[in-house]
């Protein structure tokens, strides 16, 4: 399932890399806009009803008056969709309480549409470092609100993950990611539970190093997420190539099984690496096709 | 008067000492090296027989390209065999650089450029472990290598070498052919690492009979891609500050040959060459003929018909191919690569350009420009060297002309120096100052003036989010400093100007903001960046050019 730069006679058409409408350039709310159909934008809690966290200018950060989570509600290829979009250029995405909790409650307004006869799908865009520093236990118990909303609302629809970059997804918020029904990224996105700079500055440099562009994009990249199966869809940066990956994923509806219920497939993963002496990144899709469960494991 | 006397009646002198201690020096050599080919396991060993106590060597560390195993094997020289070199490097960039100084085996040091060593330079000068000649200009430098400082030794590094010490220097010829001249024909030993030995160099960028020894260096040297600016992080203000360079400088001038300094504003300019620049129908009339390195961020003003012509004072790690595929634009040799050449360069850029434009960390009410700041001790570079108006120009172009001076007959064109900057760095650190860090760093280090970058009297135009202050234009000191403050923002510089003296400078021509340039503020959007990511430059390449893994966010 993969979306690739265009290809005319088999070479890379640079004119129309060119010509597209860069996804990755556009602001949550602006992203959040381009998925759903023209027209049917709706923002809730928008700025204006000035709904900010209380614990950022305490401690001498400025709030925003959507707090960084911009929630939009419309149609998506015909169906009712709300999209959660995490912006980027605000704490580097980072969750805190009201954040966080508008992002939860929406998902399960979603969950109530549902049963109340409005079938309504969710895209959650994740441009997110995970929880916001400032506001501590507040930020990780509204990530897990998050998760539980995520939970309740995917047995009844499609939940789409978009992981565009630049910031990519990390902290609690790759375990959202991970919850989701199809998980879409550019090859520019990353996804990963520690961000480089966490693993370097906990582990040394050593163990990863932070600075290193090509390590990092070649463990946390989305062509190696999906090409290991951690994502579904590699998408060019383009916003039509992107709406469409989203709405073909709702098409797919609700997966037989989720991705995070095939404990017995990653455990059967995670055993066939040795972390003592880890496979080149390049090679981790063929050590995990071959890593097949044992029959009767019932783990 | 015998032969054996002077026309004075002194005793006879030996006038080829130079070159007998050379034959001395390589004879000493003689057990490590196989025709001119040293043995890259006894580099110690042969620098301890090339070398003097004493000795003023050449180190090859250029802006970009490194003489990296050399500078190694140096800094492990036994400091009771070679010790008080006096060492010649225009760019200290490596740790062993100083290491040397550390070891003991040097004393004393003639540079231009200490960017990444800069704070343990500035203590191992407070320490006395370093005996600081002079801080140049990158082609003052090497112009003294040519009068008061030849080298006794050149350490150099290049590309490739055949048996006859012919080089090849690829697309980063840089400083090695200028270093090699001064050390060659005034009997100094020329000793290059190089990547790789052949059997025949794809051209010769320096030929063999002014080389005396090679070594094949274990690694190819080191070599920073410098001049790669990720448009990712072009940001709002630099696309503004770029519409207003465009539209107030280089469209009002009719700048058509120019060089830039490397930064993420100039990079703006470079980027809206094929979007606003078109739009404006500039194409054509200005940016034609270009001298500096090839910047990624010119390949779409390159593909879009802009740019006739660049010389280039080093290359750039990943233009290779592409450069190589442009020989109507840049400098190639027959074998296609790019030829640069810094001292080349510098000169096109001092004597045959308009214009440079180029952006310093604090600049005073006076528009002095440095880089230096407390606890580093930087250098210039190159900056000064483009940065400045040289009176040994006499052709006349209509920029030059536009900024006429003088009294008649003493009528002179004027070169267009311009600074663009924001009022404020990030970090909230002013970017306009009541007094250069430089001045205070110059005192502490007992210099004998400040370290400035650029001379205030050198400055043209400054360019900064609030506008753009034409200096040339004011008659007075005290009109130029109001025109500054006039764009100085919220600094110390600019926070106590008064509205109506603004409004005053723009009647007067010395001052023009966003709307009397009929630059739209709105407009600048990073939606009008012709490449938004380096994925974007690689496909206006068509995909020659190849970015450093660094740069790939992929």
């Amino acid at each position: 399932m993969t979306s690739r730069v265009p290809a005319r006679n088999g070479q890379t058409d640079w004119n129309a890399m060119l010509a597209r409408v860069s996804f990755i350039e556009l602001d949550a709310r602006a992203r959040a806009v381009a998925l759903l159909d023209d027209g049917t934008a709706r923002e809730l809690c928008g700025p204006f009803d000035r709904i900010e966290s209380p614990w950022l200018e305490p401690q001498g950060v400025v709030p925003e008056s959507d707090d960084g989570v911009v929630v939009v509600k419309g149609v998506l290829g015909g169906r009712p969709a709300v999209v959660i979009a995490v912006e980027q250029a605000f704490q580097g995405g980072g969750i805190g309480e009201v954040s966080g909790a508008k992002a939860a409650a929406s998902l399960s307004l979603a969950v109530r549409d549902n049963r109340e006869g409005t079938p309504t799908v969710a895209v959650l865009l994740l441009e997110t470092g995970g929880v916001r520093l400032q506001e501590a236990n507040l930020g990780l118990a509204t990530v897990a609100e998050v998760c539980a909303a995520l939970l309740e609302l995917r047995a009844l629809q499609p939940e789409v993950g978009v992981i565009a970059g630049t910031m990519g997804c990390f902290g609690g918020m790759s375990i959202a990611a991970g919850l989701c029904s199809t998980l879409i990224m550019t090859r520019e996105g990353r996804l990963g539970l520690n961000g480089p700079e966490v693993i370097e500055s906990e582990a040394g440099v050593a163990e990863f190093d932070a600075s290193d562009d090509a390590l990092i994009w070649a463990i946390d990249g989305g062509a190696q997420r999906t090409g290991t199966g951690l994502a579904d869809v590699l998408v060019l940066d383009d916003v039509t190539a992107v709406r469409s990956a989203v709405i073909e994923a709702v098409g797919r509806g609700v997966p037989g099984e989720h991705r995070s219920r095939r404990i017995r497939e990653w455990r059967a993963r995670l055993d066939a690496v040795d972390p003592a002496d880890p496979p080149d990144p390049a090679d981790l899709a063929t050590v995990w096709a071959h890593a097949v469960p044992a029959e009767g494991d019932r783990r | 008067m015998t032969a054996s006397r002077g026309p004075t009646g002194a005793a006879p002198r030996d006038w080829t000492r130079r070159r007998t201690a050379k034959r001395e020096r390589l004879e000493a050599a003689r057990p490590f090296v196989s025709g001119r080919v040293l043995d890259p396991g006894r580099m110690r060993d042969a620098l301890h027989a090339l070398l003097r106590p004493g000795d003023r060597v050449a180190l090859e560390g250029d802006n970009q390209k490194q003489a990296d195993f050399l500078a190694a094997a140096l800094a492990d020289c036994d400091p009771d065999v070679v010790h008080d070199l006096h060492l010649l490097i225009s760019s200290i960039s490596l740790r062993e650089h100083l290491d040397v100084f550390e070891r003991g085996v040097a004393r004393r040091l003639d540079f231009a450029y200490a960017g990444p060593q800069s704070v343990r330079m500035a203590q191992l000068l407070a320490d006395g472990t370093v005996d600081v000649g002079a801080i140049h200009t990158y082609v003052e430098l090497y112009a003294r290598m040519f009068v008061d400082l030849t080298p006794d030794v050149a350490l150099l590094c290049a590309e490739q070498a055949d048996h006859e010490g012919n080089l090849y220097t690829g697309p980063g010829t840089e400083d090695t052919p200028t270093i090699a001249e001064a050390a060659a024909f005034r009997s100094g030993v020329v000793l290059v690492q190089v990547n790789r030995l052949v059997d025949r160099v794809p051209r010769v960028d320096i030929p063999g009979d002014w080389v005396d020894l090679i070594v094949e260096s274990p690694r190819p040297y080191l070599l920073e891609p410098l001049f790669t600016r990720d448009p990712r992080h072009i940001g709002q203000v630099d696309i503004l500050m770029a519409m207003m360079a465009l539209r107030g400088v280089y469209e009002r001038h009719g700048v058509t040959t120019l060089n830039h300094g490397i930064g993420y504003d100039t990079a703006a300019i470079e980027l809206i060459l094929p979007t606003y620049g078109e739009q404006l129908g500039l194409r054509g009339k200005i940016c034609r003929h270009w001298t500096l390195n090839p910047h990624p961020t010119l390949i779409p003003a390159i593909e879009s018909g802009w740019v006739e012509s660049v010389h280039c004072f080093g290359g750039e790690p990943g233009t290779e191919r592409y450069v190589a595929a442009r020989p109507d634009v840049f400098f190639t040799g027959a074998d296609g690569s790019l030829r640069s050449n810094r001292v080349l360069c510098q000169l096109a850029g001092q004597y045959a350009v308009d214009m440079f434009i180029g952006s310093s960390l604090q600049i005073d009410a006076d528009a002095n420009s440095s880089t230096v700041t407390e606890g580093r001790l930087t250098g210039f570079g190159g900056a000064p060297n483009m940065g400045h108006d040289p009176h040994g120009r006499r052709h006349a172009s209509p920029a030059w002309l536009g900024l006429l001076t003088g009294e008649a007959p003493a009528l002179r064109g004027r070169k267009l120096v311009v600074q663009i900057t924001q009022t404020f760095r990030s970090g909230g650190t002013p970017a306009f100052v009541e007094s250069l860090d430089a001045v205070q760093v110059a005192e502490d280090a007992h210099m004998p003036i400040p370290p400035i970058m650029i001379y205030g009297d050198d400055v043209s135009h400054v360019v900064t989010e609030e506008g753009v202050a034409y200096l040339h234009k004011a008659t007075s000191l005290a009109d130029r400093r109001e025109a500054l403050a006039a764009v100085a923002g919220a600094t110390p510089i600019g926070r106590h100007m008064k509205e109506q003296h603004v409004e005053a400078l723009r009647r007067d021509g010395l001052v023009a903001l966003p709307e009397d340039l009929g630059v739209d503020v709105r407009a600048a959007k990073r939606s009008l960046l012709a490449a938004r990511s380096v994925e974007d430059l690689v496909a206006w390449s068509g995909g020659l050019y190849d970015p450093p893994a660094r740069f790939r966010s992929w």
